[in-house]
């Protein structure tokens, strides 16, 4: 423990170090080119600048020539990177985490009124019925946690990983709810943690995004893109969509006919003639702009490297059932590790396909819920195992959640009685699990009542989720802000507390 | 002269010593030191410094902390002096300054005198300052600088920091300038030749691109932002909206040059006015571009709250640059304005139709021709043998039809339910009420249904199980939705209407209809004329045409007013006091002839005493010219904003704006275009970059990155594939597959034919949860709320759509066969001059040529030309793709991407 945080320390000390030689670099060439070690293009800037002296003192900063160069965060942080798995559409936690023997033995009775008057529910209409875990569960590990047998690979890190067990919402709709977790207002235009993330620290790794995001399930999430999106923040922090068909980013790769070679050329000529201008206004713009097409060059390359699956030892590949060529929650989990290692800030999965109203087989709790846990089971258990083994747990958070979570009664849509097993949206509790460095392994913070519908000791809102994230990553998210239309804003709004109860 | 300045100068800060001024001394010590704790929103000790009454009235202590005349006996004199850290204020903060205790003693001695923020009254005339006649020289000696006031005002400050201004640009490049602000492209070339050969004037060149049609199509992809303006709805859903009328109203507004003031009272409030025109109601859809959640499960009352929510904060953003947001939970923190006074605000905009609901009604309607002459007969009709107040209910429920209850509305269901929290859906036994209605003494029920069951009988009755049976039908199978004229026995008095249903022959749990709206209209007069049968089935005919339409806003009838309450906490559920419509104390006076609608509240919004309606949009008018507002903060003009850079230029350009222009937005445009502060060469050195970075000063000419938009449209204009086919609905370019990903929604990305694939960005749909790539790269928003600014990002994203777009590759394909023929080094000078609209020097001419040899060499030596080079439909020689190669490179120069 103690070796982790002299380790942390030292780290730090290192970026900080790194961080200023660079501005001192940067200042001494005004290029900004040297800093980044790219050397691939460009033989040196002596002759590129020669206002060299007045320039150092302009205070343009390297944020100002690259908005992702990396920055130290303000208190000594936890983890560098994030990994957050979200489970669109709302996972039951009745199925897979919180268990109710209770409600079990209350199966099938009419939920009393006292516990629903007044509340509001997205379909269930009149006097439902209370509905039994559709699932078994037992305590496994040493600490002794619950968890059903829909997950039999994850149970065997269930010691890896700290549980909240009465998340709260106040929204119970899918977009405002996903938007609500991601943005901290569940109205569009605020920027998502993802953006607030790498706006603050910036990015490890200058050839690829610092803020990725991979979708599973064959649809994107209710909310669509601004769940990623940067509002207003600068939109170089919002999320870059990485696709599994077709360019992993959009444009990335080069037509039909052009070889590396002649791209080469081309930034080269591009970024001889920019040099020219710049001789000619001195507006620092182009000085950014140059740097923008080197990182563009090496981000053709590192992008698809990155984003290959296919030479990942075999072993590997079947920890985490990957099935190449597809788009999956499993290839997803897979790159999350490649991309978290190579140095990406944050990255954000969706999984789309877990709103089991029991609608039909495939939305049923004791059927697509099912499946849906198998397909998460063994690649979320083998990216945390994969991390570990490779010592990048300890600084990687790693997120699990929905956006809200699902009623101990039976859905009755429209009053009405329905052929499958569903459960309606639940804001009121819910799980989450977080995992990583920082995290006080094996813990369980909140508790819900008998039947599993509010929590009882615990509770913790959206905003005490992203304090903590926050937290982990050394922000206090009462400080950190951005000015927009006059005023501060903050991801926490003007609440959140960090959940020390689950921190190591 | 200097030498008055100087002295005048003297007596003015001499002055200053004596007299403490609150707005520039005191206020700024009290919003960075006390205003967080003794604020609008925390008061600690009772003690608030926002508004003068807080500040001098007693606090928890039972005495006032600040008693005019005397510092020594004020609490918060001696609170700044204390040395026991418990007591000493700013608590847990640095002691203030000497300097900043020394003023506030002053200044309580003096008398404390509560002055005005800057922003909240405007002067009724400013002095332009006087400037001797070496002042007009630049930086190299020229003597052309001045050409407007403007110049004044931005030399004056330039003398006070010992700073010149540049020399004029150069002529190519102030018409690349010009035209790309004004039109949103370059300069086509004859203009351009024209005026660098001296054939024209500037001004008259001025002139000339304020009447292109391309000016409105730029100036409207800027309102489009703070209209929040996007062909989908929003959330989840997000499915398509017939939006585009409203976008085409913006362009041609812009066009005409309508001027400000009734192109605010148009959007705001068109349907307000008198015997409105249709494009009067189309304008209103400035406020329907809010979203709208069609997404299962959501209760249509709390999005028609957010639409409504979002009218108000928007409303204040784009015209007083104040954000009203702060004060929809707790009074403002920083600004003088009250929690109360937000819902007085939104009670403006709490009384239109839209509820919310999948058809985004109310909607104009646009019959086409034929349709439109049974709409006149029936128009005439009704005029001639009814009341005007008769004639006018029917001209509006054929043109918006309204009014009309939403069938949502209906409460306390027994066997039925509202199907997915929209339609009114009973089963057999079934009932429901839908409460205080005004049937109009109607003869006759509207009602919009389908159905997929035959037989249900529907009764209505008046208030309750056992009230007057009002009507009985049945209702069978429909083919879609229609809307049936149905007997019915209407009151004069609001009444409740209880409904049920019996149908024998379905299973239980079985919806017998699903219904959307019901109307009463009183009855159509002329009933004894010959004819009436027809007019009558003509009338409903044309209620089940299918027609074009667009979300308009339409006012509530007096009867179906719904009354506006305070929310606790911005919690819309948590309702409280109700209030009046009304606009905040600190702005300009309410006049009591105003209607205390959205109609009136336009005319306060554009009274000559609003402080703020003129100085905003000179602010962002100066902002989207020079890149930077005269306020930096061009979202708010209040405590927490910047101090404008020329506040004295605000005021002149705002009060000549009002006054002597009458609201006409070319006239303001084309005041900033002739300054010499316009026209200055943008050269920047690291001299003046270190005296002033951000050009504050505006000691250079702007030089930005073009938008998002820009970049589209001059790559397809310098290439010759731009099309002028202006107006009509979105089109859909290239862009790659798989982009559109939306849950629930079958609608997709259809590749537009022919010219429609290069047409101008602003007729690009847009999709909210998933806009055009390009566009978000380039930093465009999704115009899911108001956009009042974009940021302006650098990034390698970028990049790689001018390098690897088709549409960027088809543009250098295109460009590179202007580029073509046996000389290459003329043709690569000729494509780079008419991209760049500059001769291109040896040192740009020898990279450019190697980068053409290189290609050559390329694929002159193999196969690496390939069969689908840059995806391109033609296949190219290897001396085009060379060419092709450096056009796109040109695309790519920093100089092509900006405006110098």
């Amino acid at each position: 423990m103690k070796d982790k945080i002299q380790r942390l320390i030292q780290e730090r000390i290192i970026r900080e170090t790194e961080a200023k030689t660079r501005r001192h670099f940067i200042k001494q060439c005004a290029t900004g080119m040297g800093g980044l070690a790219l050397g691939s293009i460009f033989a040196g800037c002596n002759d590129f600048l020669k206002d060299e002296k007045s320039f150092k003192q302009s205070g343009f900063s390297d944020r100002d020539l690259n908005p992702l160069a990396t920055l130290a965060p303000p208190f000594g942080p936890k983890v560098k990177n994030v990994i957050y798995l979200h489970m669109a559409g709302a996972p039951s936690q009745l199925e897979m985490f919180d268990y109710k023997p209770e409600l079990q033995k209350l199966n099938n009775q009419e939920c009393p009124q006292s516990l629903i008057e007044g509340k509001k529910f997205a379909f269930i209409r009149g006097t439902p019925k209370l509905l039994g875990p559709q699932a078994n569960f037992k305590q496994e590990g040493e600490s002794g946690n619950w968890v059903s047998d829909n997950l039999p690979h994850f149970k065997t890190v269930i010691d890896e990983v700290a549980f909240l067990k009465a998340v709260h919402t106040d929204q119970f709709n899918h977009g405002p709810a996903q938007l609500f977790m991601h943005t901290g207002s569940p109205r569009l235009g605020r920027p998502s943690i993802g953006a607030w993330v790498t706006y603050g620290l910036g990015s490890e790794n200058q050839n690829l995004p610092g803020f990725v995001v991979l979708t599973s399930g064959g649809k994107a999430p209710s909310a669509g893109k601004s769940v990623w999106g940067s509002g207003f923040l600068p939109s170089v922090y919002q999320g870059v969509q990485c696709r599994s068909k077709g360019d992993p980013v959009l444009y990335i790769d080069d037509p039909d006919g052009i070889s590396r070679n002649l791209k080469k050329s081309t930034i080269d000529a591009i970024n001889k003639i920019n040099k020219e201008e710049y001789a000619r206004y001195a507006d620092p713009e182009i000085l950014a702009r140059i740097n923008q097409y080197e990182m563009a060059y090496r981000m053709q390359i590192a992008v698809p490297d990155v984003m290959n699956i296919n030479d990942e030892p075999e072993n590997i590949k079947q920890m985490y059932g990957v099935e190449p060529g597809k788009e999956s929650f499993a290839n997803n989990c897979l790159l999350a590790r490649k991309l978290v290692e190579d140095g990406v800030r944050f990255v954000q999965l969706f999984d789309w396909g877990w709103d089991s109203h029991g609608t039909g087989r495939d939305t049923a709790v004791d059927i697509g819920l099912r499946n849906k846990c198998r397909e998460i089971d063994r690649p979320m258990t083998a990216l945390l195992l994969d991390l570990k083994q490779r010592g990048l747990l300890d600084e990687t958070l790693v997120v699990w959640g929905g956006e809200f979570g699902r009623t101990p009664m039976q859905e009755n849509r429209e009053g009405k009685e329905m052929g499958f097993k569903g459960r309606d949206h639940h804001g009121d509790a819910f799980t989450m699990w977080m995992a990583g460095g920082g995290i006080n392994k094996g813990a369980v913070h909140g508790q819900t009542d008998e039947i599993g519908f509010s929590g009882v000791e615990g509770r913790v809102s959206v905003h005490d989720v992203h304090a903590t994230i926050l937290h982990l990553l050394g922000f206090d998210h009462e400080q950190f802000t951005f000015n927009f239309q006059g005023r501060p804003f903050r991801l926490t709004d003007v609440e959140g507390e960090v959940i020390r109860e689950i921190l190591a | 002269m200097a030498f008055l300045m100087v002295f005048l100068g003297c007596l003015q800060s001499c002055g200053e010593t004596d007299r403490v001024d609150f707005s520039t001394q005191i206020k700024p010590i009290l919003n960075n030191k006390c205003i967080t704790c003794h604020g609008g929103v925390k008061k600690n000790g009772g003690f608030s410094l926002l508004f003068e009454k807080d500040a001098l009235a007693e606090n928890e202590s039972g005495k006032p902390a600040i008693i005019p005349g005397n510092a020594s006996g004020s609490e918060l004199i001696s609170r700044i002096h204390e040395t026991d850290p418990e007591l000493r204020m700013p608590y847990e903060k640095p002691p203030l300054s000497e300097e900043e205790i020394d003023l506030l003693t002053r200044w309580i001695d003096q008398g404390a005198e509560w002055g005005q923020h800057w922003a909240y009254s405007l002067p009724e005339k400013v002095e332009i300052p006087a400037i001797s006649q070496e002042a007009g020289f630049t930086a190299d000696g020229t003597s052309n600088f001045v050409q407007n006031e403007i110049d004044n005002f931005v030399f004056a400050r330039l003398e006070s920091e010992a700073l010149h201004p540049n020399p004029p640009a150069e002529k190519n490049i102030i018409a690349r300038r010009l035209a790309l602000d004004l039109t949103g492209l370059p300069p086509d070339q004859k203009l351009f030749t024209a005026f660098t050969d001296g054939d024209l004037t500037y001004e008259t060149m001025v002139d000339t691109l304020l009447a292109r049609k391309d000016y409105g199509e730029k100036w409207a992809s800027w309102w489009l932002d703070l209209a929040r303006y996007a062909d989908t709805k929003g959330y989840e859903k997000d499915m398509g909206r017939n939006m585009w009328r409203y976008r085409d109203w913006v362009i041609s507004a812009f066009n005409e040059n309508m001027p400000y003031d009734r192109f605010t009272t148009e959007q705001l409030a068109g349907d307000l006015l008198p015997d409105p025109t249709t494009d009067q109601l189309i304008a209103t859809a400035f406020h329907r571009n809010t979203m709208n959640n069609d997404e299962g499960g959501t209760e249509d009352e709390e999005f028609r709250v957010a639409s409504v929510i979002d009218r108000v904060n928007t409303t204040f953003s784009v015209w007083q640059s104040t954000t009203m947001e702060c004060v929809q939970c707790h009074s403002h923190p920083y600004d003088p304005f009250t929690h109360e006074e937000y819902f007085k605000a939104m009670a403006f905009f709490n009384n239109s139709r839209d509820e919310d609901t999948p058809d985004e009604s109310p909607n104009i309607r646009f019959y086409d021709e034929e349709q439109q002459q049974d709409v006149d007969r029936v128009n005439a009709w009704v005029k001639k043998y009814g009341s005007a107040e008769v004639a006018a209910l029917y001209d509006d429920f054929l043109t918006f039809n309204e009014p009309k209850y939403l069938a949502h509305n209906a409460v306390d269901f027994t066997n039925g339910e509202l199907a997915d929290t929209k339609y009114l859906a009973l089963w057999d036994d079934g009932s429901c009420t839908l409460k205080n209605v005004n049937t109009s003494g109607a003869g006759f029920m509207y009602m919009n249904y389908r159905s997929d069951i035959d037989g249900t009988q529907v009764t209505i009755r008046k208030n309750n199980s056992e009230g007057e049976i009002l009507t009985r039908f049945i209702t069978n199978k429909t083919e879609g939705n229609t809307i049936r004229k149905i007997p019915f026995k209407g009151t004069d008095t609001n009444i409740d209407l209880y409904f049920e249903t019996n149908n024998d022959n379905i299973k239980k749990q079985v919806s017998t209809s699903y219904i959307t709206w019901f109307a009463f209209l009183k009855d159509i007069p002329g009933k004894s004329r010959p004819g009436y049968q027809g007019i009558t089935e003509t009338f409903l005919k044309l209620l089940n045409e299918h027609t074009p339409v667009l979300p308009i806003m339409v006012e509530n009838h007096s009867y179906m007013a719904r009354a506006t309450q305070v929310f606790d906490r911005g919690n819309w559920l948590m309702k409280t006091d109700s209030v009046e419509p009304g606009v905040p104390k600190t702005l300009n006076d309410w006049e009591s002839g105003w209607e205390g609608n959205r109609l009136g509240l336009s005319k306060w919004i554009v009274s000559k005493k609003n402080p703020l309606t003129a100085r905003t949009f000179v602010n962002r008018v100066w902002h989207q010219l020079f890149g930077r507002g005269i306020v930096a903060s061009i979202e708010d003009m209040g405590t927490q904003s910047d101090p404008p850079s020329h506040p004295e230029l605000l005021d002149w350009l705002s009060l000549r704006f009002m006054n002597e222009h009458d609201w006409d937005m070319k006239a303001l445009i084309k005041d900033i275009v002739m300054s010499g502060t316009y026209r200055q060469s943008s050269k920047n050195s690291p001299e003046l970059y270190q005296i002033d970075p951000n050009n504050e000063l505006f000691a250079r000419g702007p030089r930005r990155r073009l938008s998002a938009e820009q970049i589209r449209d001059q790559a397809l204009a310098v290439s010759g594939l731009l099309s002028d086919k202006m107006y009509g609905p979105g089109v859909m370019p290239p862009q790659p597959d798989g982009v559109w990903q939306s849950v629930y929604s079958n609608e997709s990305w259809v590749e537009s034919e022919g010219e429609d694939r290069y047409r101008r960005a602003v007729y690009t749909y847009l999709k909210r949860t998933s806009p055009y790539p390009s566009f978000v790269t380039f930093d465009a928003g999704s115009r899911e709320v108001c956009t009042i600014r974009r940021t302006v990002t650098n990034t390698p994203l970028q990049a790689l759509v001018t390098l690897n777009d088709p549409v960027y590759l088809e543009a250098s394909y295109n460009l590179a066969k202007f580029m073509y023929g046996p000389d290459v080094e003329k043709g690569i000078s000729k494509g780079y001059e008419k991209a760049t609209y500059s001769k291109i020097t040896p040192e740009k001419l020898e990279a450019l040529k190697e980068l053409y040899e290189e290609s050559l060499l390329e694929f002159d030596n193999g196969e690496s030309l390939g069969s689908n080079f840059f995806t391109l439909a033609e296949q190219p020689t290897p001396q085009q793709a060379a060419l092709t190669v450096v056009a796109n490179a040109i695309m790519n120069l920093d100089e092509f991407l900006s405006k110098a």
